[in-house]
């Protein structure tokens, strides 16, 4: 029962992250122009998908936008899957007492409201802008990851094979690449992908909240944050479409994960006869 | 234990009227395949046999031969990817091979039962033993109320020699050794008061001094219940020991059934002549 | 007499837990403090508001040895830790309160709408869960993870938004702000009314993650040998999966939901905030919007307090209801195996 690749959502992502990085040749307005003679016009033929209500087109605002939004989760999840692997692996090596106090401290940190402490760090950094927030979701986002590492590094530690390897005269290196890192691949690939959608939430909720991205750095989720507006004057459109291309994305990167994932369940259930 | 001898009596007696009419249980040409998305795969291929009332038969093969594909088709017990391709089982004479579900689940704890390889794995680790047991009594004779169920329990504990009964029934499987959980299986299996029970393999996971009180504990049932036991393994001294007639299994084909004596010479001949 | 020794022993499990907890929860209030007085803003603005732009230069740092803000940090933590055992825990600087007034006012608000959303998710969690485990790779199940993918990918505040949309702006049916409409405080359809939109997305937006686990928490039962010999007894697969199943993945699933309150309770800050429903969540946010740090640090007290006393929970809750587990333990502190 192999998994089917997820081809759909790897054009669609694709789709969407080759726009983006290309938003320059898709663009049929400056998506920072504030054109304050066409506020919150509906979609059309000169605004494709409308404006907004700062007057800016939202057709050219989404490549340009999400190219910021992309850029975040990844740069995010670069330093915390770094981090996660680099306290987990670190953890789930080293002798129980620095073991029992890094997984202390993860605990802790994780025991602060994500919000606040996303809050924290962003008000030592001062005001928000696309490196210091992804430093910030970055620095929040590694330490359940980093916990699974820890569990997988252990469990595999200890496995035979680890262990016959070890027999048969393999090195540390040799063990760890030719044995652990196979083992250990799938699971952190799909925590990685799942650490890029989460940072691209968080990202888009912070703006949306107004502690992220400000309104004029033009993001998914700071475009969002005009919804507030958009409800007043019924713009549907300001919110729906940047709304469904942020889903959009996020379903696309799910997808890919649970495939990385592999297979889970390989046994047949024993619940149901042949009948 | 009253209670109990009552009832193997009168299932004595009743097999005692079909004795030599017919065969208890009989296979012919049977052959199942699971069907896995690579292609299908012959886990039995045209297997017959049958089985006579209070009778022993021990079949025999390497691993992976189908013998456990045997019995769980017996049973009904095979995932949904497995399907009976061909062939006819009947009991007593009539015909299971069509049996729905839901009567195969009355066939499954009353006529036929079964004890699994790892007792370890096929006892559920989060319900006491006792309890395990009383549930497989109470499928079996619903009409029983709690405290007889308790007892007759009890009683079927002591039978498989899990001494002392009280304080063994609040154990988990988990607190029992391999020995003791295989006598916790069979146990279960006893509660259906079956005719015909199947060993799949009942002893390969224990040592050898615990297999042996296992299978003196089958010899010593069929005496007293009189219920015909099909013996899997693949260990010949088992079956030496225990069986009356062997059956031999290769690549899911039954090639060879007969009487212990007649097979084990054959082997023996076969062996010196190479 | 052993009996007695026993029931030392719980009192003495109790109160190792209580002192961890109690040590956990002030590592955690270090932590925050710390956090807290490094990021920059004025934690003068924190005391007198706005009057300290009225201040000279020389009545700020009169005001600042008053309070000892020109300490250093340790020390400053270890004064406000004496005014938190006395229960001071200073002014909110943006409502003109006492803290603790400020977050009375609204807990009420929070725990109605998280506790019933964490019930309804607790429910509805394993009600999913086993429909599907049942209906494995059937099309139903297919549908039903394939929806619940989709959901758990909407953001919390798009959701609250789209429902916002269509229900408050569109269709008009139900009020899109607030715990209740002025001058209706008493009116409970009212108070529900208000309820339902950001309790919809606070179940939406978490309930296909737990539903998801448990699902497959019982596909791995499903998978065990003893379901074998469960329908070998004659018990048919629905009673096997309530009965043998179910009950193998309920230490789990308990200990799961245990871990989750906190989540589902303190996870309401978004959905609270696009309602603007008068709860600890708005007010978390606007404490550190407006970088009110004494309010901030007793909201973040409160919710990692939970967190770590949940987590504390979850584990004694997987202790005492796993056989396994409680085993292990009882011979792990004691000497007697079999109680």
């Amino acid at each position: 029962m192999k998994k089917s690749v997820p081809f759909l959502s790897l054009l669609v992502l694709a789709c969407i992250m080759i726009s983006c990085l290309a938003c320059g040749l898709i663009m049929t307005k400056d998506p920072l122009y504030m054109d304050l003679t066409h506020c919150n016009e509906a979609p059309g033929k000169e605004f494709l998908f409308g404006t907004d209500t700062m007057g800016r087109d939202i057709f050219s605002m989404i490549w340009y936008g999400g190219r910021i939004s992309l850029t975040i989760g990844f740069l995010a999840t670069l330093l915390s899957t770094a981090l996660a692997v680099l306290v987990g692996s670190v953890s789930g090596c080293a002798p129980a007492r620095i073991d029992g106090i890094l997984m202390r401290l993860t605990e802790l940190i994780l025991s602060v409201p994500p919000l606040l402490l996303t809050v924290f760090l962003q008000a030592v950094f001062g005001r928000a802008n696309v490196y210091s927030l992804s430093v910030v979701i970055g620095l929040t986002g590694w330490m359940s990851m980093a916990k699974i590492v820890r569990t997988e590094v252990r469990q595999l530690k200890n496995t035979d094979y680890v262990l016959a390897a070890k027999c048969l005269g393999g090195g540390f290196f040799h063990v760890l690449f030719r044995h652990l890192a196979p083992n250990f691949f799938p699971s952190v690939l799909f925590m990685a992908v799942m650490n890029v959608r989460n940072a691209i939430v968080a990202e888009s909720t912070l703006s949306f909240l107004g502690l992220g991205l400000p309104v004029e750095v033009v993001s998914w989720g700071s475009m969002l944050s005009l919804s507030e507006n958009a409800l007043f004057s019924r713009a549907w459109w300001t919110i729906l479409i940047p709304g469904v291309f942020l889903v959009g994305t996020l379903l696309c990167l799910t997808n890919l994960g649970n495939y990385m994932r592999g297979n889970s369940n390989k046994r047949h259930s024993n619940l149901r006869g042949n009948e | 234990m009253s209670y109990l001898r009552e009832c193997l009596k009168s299932d004595i007696l009743c097999m005692s009227v079909g004795d030599g009419e017919m065969d208890l249980l009989r296979v012919e040409n049977l052959s199942v395949s699971f069907f896995r998305p690579e292609g299908e795969i012959e886990a039995l291929k045209n297997v017959s046999f049958s089985l006579r009332e209070g009778e022993i038969l021990a079949v025999m093969g390497e691993t992976g031969c189908g013998k456990s594909v045997l019995c769980k088709s017996i049973l009904k017990l095979l995932p949904d990817i497995a399907q009976i391709k061909t062939g006819h089982i009947c009991i007593r004479g009539e015909e299971i091979t069509g049996c729905s579900e839901k009567q195969m689940r009355k066939l499954r704890g009353h006529f036929f039962s079964m004890v699994f390889q790892n007792p370890m794995t096929a006892l559920n680790p989060c319900m006491s033993v006792g309890e395990q047991i009383a549930e497989a009594v109470r499928l079996r004779r619903p009409q029983l109320t709690g405290r007889e169920r308790k007892k007759r329990a009890a009683e079927l504990m002591e039978l498989v020699g899990l001494n002392p009964p009280g304080e063994r029934a609040k154990q988990y499987p988990f607190q029992l050794s391999g020995g003791m959980a295989q006598r916790c299986v069979i146990a279960i299996a006893l509660a259906a008061e079956p005719a015909v029970l199947f060993a799949d393999e009942a002893t390969t996971a224990l040592d050898v001094t615990v297999q042996a009180q296992i299978l003196e504990l089958f010899l010593e049932l069929r005496k007293r219940m009189g219920m015909s036991i099909v013996l899997v393994t693949h260990n010949p001294g088992v079956a030496a020991r225990t069986a009356d007639r062997v059956a031999l299994m290769r690549d899911g084909e039954l090639f060879r059934i007969g009487d212990v004596e007649e097979i084990f010479e054959e082997i023996i001949y076969n062996q010196n002549l190479t | 007499m052993w009996r007695k020794f026993l029931r030392r022993l719980y009192i003495i499990k109790i109160l190792h837990s209580a002192v961890k907890f109690v040590l956990s929860v002030l590592v955690l209030s270090a932590f925050v403090f710390i956090i807290s007085r490094l990021a920059p803003g004025d934690p003068l603005y924190a005391y007198y508001g706005e009057r300290v732009e009225k201040m000279s230069v020389e009545e700020q740092e009169q005001a600042r040895t008053r309070l000892g803000l020109d300490e250093p940090i340790p020390v400053q933590y270890v004064r406000w830790l004496q005014g938190a055992v006395r229960g001071d825990f200073g002014i909110s600087y943006q409502y003109k309160a006492d803290v603790k007034e400020v977050i009375a006012a609204r807990i009420g608000n929070t725990l109605l709408l998280g506790g019933l959303g964490f019930l309804l998710i607790f429910a509805l969690a394993l009600l999913l869960g086993l429909f599907c485990a049942w209906r494995e790779g059937q099309a139903a199940d297919r549908m039903i993870c394939r929806i619940g993918t989709v959901t758990s990918c909407i953001p919390e505040f798009w959701l609250s938004l789209l429902l916002l949309l269509v229900f408050a702006v569109w269709l008009g049916w139900l009020p899109g702000s607030g715990a209740y409409s002025v001058g209706e405080e008493g009116n409970a359809a009212d108070r529900a009314a208000h309820l339902i939109l950001p309790l919809a997305v606070v179940v939406l937006g978490h309930l296909w993650y737990y539903a998801f686990q448990v699902r497959n928490r019982l596909l791995e039962e499903v998978r065990a040998d003893y379901v074998l010999l469960a329908r070998m007894k004659g018990l048919s697969g629905k009673q096997v999966l309530y009965r043998h199943c179910l009950r193998g993945a309920l230490p789990s699933y308990l200990c799961m939901m245990a871990v989750a309150l906190p989540h589902i309770l303190g996870g309401t800050y978004v959905v609270e905030t696009v309602f603007s429903y008068p709860g600890i969540g708005t007010l978390a946010y606007e404490s550190a919007r407006y970088q009110d740090y004494n309010l901030l640090m007793v909201v973040s007290l409160l919710t990692g307090a939970l967190v770590i006393f949940c987590n504390m929970l979850a584990r004694t809750v997987s202790e005492r209801i796993d056989p396994r587990m409680r085993m292990r333990t009882i011979a792990d502190g004691g000497e007697v195996r079999d109680l």
